[in-house]
């Protein structure tokens, strides 16, 4: 894992990438079911058991691509935000000198209302940037708790793989470590993200 | 950043702002210009973001910021117009008079407030109160989408890059000597202007016109024989040309 930025622009790229390689990991789990579905039919009877648990992978592949996508577009609105933000905070800036510079001039009241108006934005794009912050956070949480049922899905299908009989036995043991393994994948991309957005709350 | 009056009639004054001594040093010095009417205001080419501060501080001291009605920016550079998304913020109600061909790349340098107003090929006139401007194409001078601003009236002409020399913060306002300034410029018209025809275009147009100052973006400021000086160097010198400056040019 790389250091932590303090840059918030690359923060939220970020938190986009991770959630963006998140989504490919779903998506190859989506797979996953499919195979493990075949394989079932397959094995007929004995794999019976493992038939709902193809379902139970398929749902989670779902969930973590929508939320995933979700994520996504809620890192993409605001990155929109900081850049605004920054735009604000360096027009604030640059009048504060101009305040200085030409506190003198007869005509420097007439930069008053640009000012104020300024504020405000800056004010009102703090609030978005706080809410859209508070949102990505509590996105991250649901994910994360939905990536909770992988280990339980996991052991269950290896109890039903060895039901399989021997034939179909491996393939099915394989069928849960690949849901282990794409969900240990997603959870450290989440944990991540979610080291990220401490650092966004912190800015 | 200093501020120099060039020109007041009834009707409007002219003012040249630059030689900023607050600039950082790696960013070129440039001159702005203003025009300012009995209600109205028009700033041209205002400059890079690192200049704004000092640039509205300038300008403030003259005018009150509402009272800018117009910018004009003669084409897309950085160092012409990349403050525009803190002018968009200063000047919300304002109009930016700039070539038609620069309208979605200008726009980068953020516009959520002013209105642009595309300046079409063959130029076009604007006239603030009682004051007419003409906006005269210098395309290709050195930008492919470029216009002067010239007022005949005052008999001033703001030249955009043509006329533009490479100088100390501390150069005078006014070329003294036009032949020991020949080397402060001759490398910049080469190197950056790429057209010999479109150049002596330039110089066919610019002869017709009435011209008593001819106002560049960099450098001096031309006046009286020193217009026509100008225009019969330009005009024989060939440019689209890269070569290293020496000691016998100029």
């Amino acid at each position: 894992m790389t250091e932590l930025s303090n840059n918030y622009f690359v923060c939220v790229a970020e938190i986009a990438a991770k959630l963006d390689q998140a989504t490919h990991i779903a998506q190859q789990l989506s797979l996953t079911a499919s195979n493990a579905r075949a394989v079932a039919l397959r094995a007929g009877e004995r794999a019976a058991g493992f038939r709902p648990l193809t379902d139970f992978i398929d749902r989670l592949a779902d969930i973590t691509i929508k939320s995933s996508r979700s994520i996504n577009q809620l890192a993409a609105t605001l990155s929109q935000t900081s850049a605004d933000k920054v735009r604000a905070d360096s027009a604030i800036a640059h009048f504060n000198t101009v305040f200085i510079k030409a506190k003198d001039s007869p005509f420097i009241s007439s930069l008053n209302a640009v000012y104020q108006r300024c504020q405000t934005k800056q004010r009102q794009l703090d609030q978005s940037y706080k809410r859209q912050i508070e949102r990505l956070s509590e996105e991250l949480v649901m994910l994360s708790n939905e990536l909770r049922n992988a280990v339980i899905l996991a052991t269950l299908s290896r109890v039903e793989a060895s039901q399989a009989g021997i034939e179909y036995q491996e393939a099915l043991i394989n069928v849960a470590n690949n849901v282990e393994g794409a969900a240990s994948k997603i959870k450290d991309h989440i944990h991540y993200s979610q080291q990220m957005v401490s650092t966004l709350e912190e800015h | 950043m200093k501020t120099h009056k060039l020109f007041e009639s009834k009707s409007h004054t002219w003012l040249m702002f630059g030689r900023d001594d607050d600039k950082p040093n790696e960013i070129i010095d440039t001159n702005q210009y203003i025009v300012i009417t009995h209600k109205n205001a028009l700033l041209m080419d205002p400059g890079g973001i690192e200049l704004f501060s000092s640039m509205l501080a300038a300008v403030i001291k003259q005018l009150p910021a509402d009272k800018i009605t117009h910018l004009f920016a003669s084409h897309q550079d950085p160092d012409i117009i990349s403050s525009l998304g803190l002018w968009d913020q200063a000047l919300p109600s304002a109009t930016l008079h700039s070539p038609w061909i620069w309208e979605s790349f200008i726009k980068h340098f953020g516009m959520n407030n002013i209105s642009y107003s595309a300046i079409p090929d063959e130029g076009s006139a604007l006239k603030i109160d009682q004051v007419n401007l003409e906006f005269i194409p210098a395309h290709y001078l050195h930008s492919s989408g470029n216009f002067n601003v010239y007022d005949a009236e005052a008999k001033i002409l703001m030249s955009g890059d043509i006329g533009a020399a490479l100088e100390s913060v501390d150069a005078p306002i006014f070329v003294d000597d036009f032949d020991e300034h020949i080397p402060k410029m001759k490398m910049f018209h080469q190197r950056w202007m790429p057209s010999n025809e479109a150049k002596n275009d330039w110089v066919r147009r610019v002869r017709k016109l009435d011209v008593d100052m001819m106002c560049p973006q960099h450098g001096r400021i031309f006046k009286g024989d020193d217009v026509k000086r100008f225009l019969d160097w330009f005009e024989a010198l060939e440019v689209g040309v890269i070569r290293k400056p020496t000691a016998e040019q100029g």
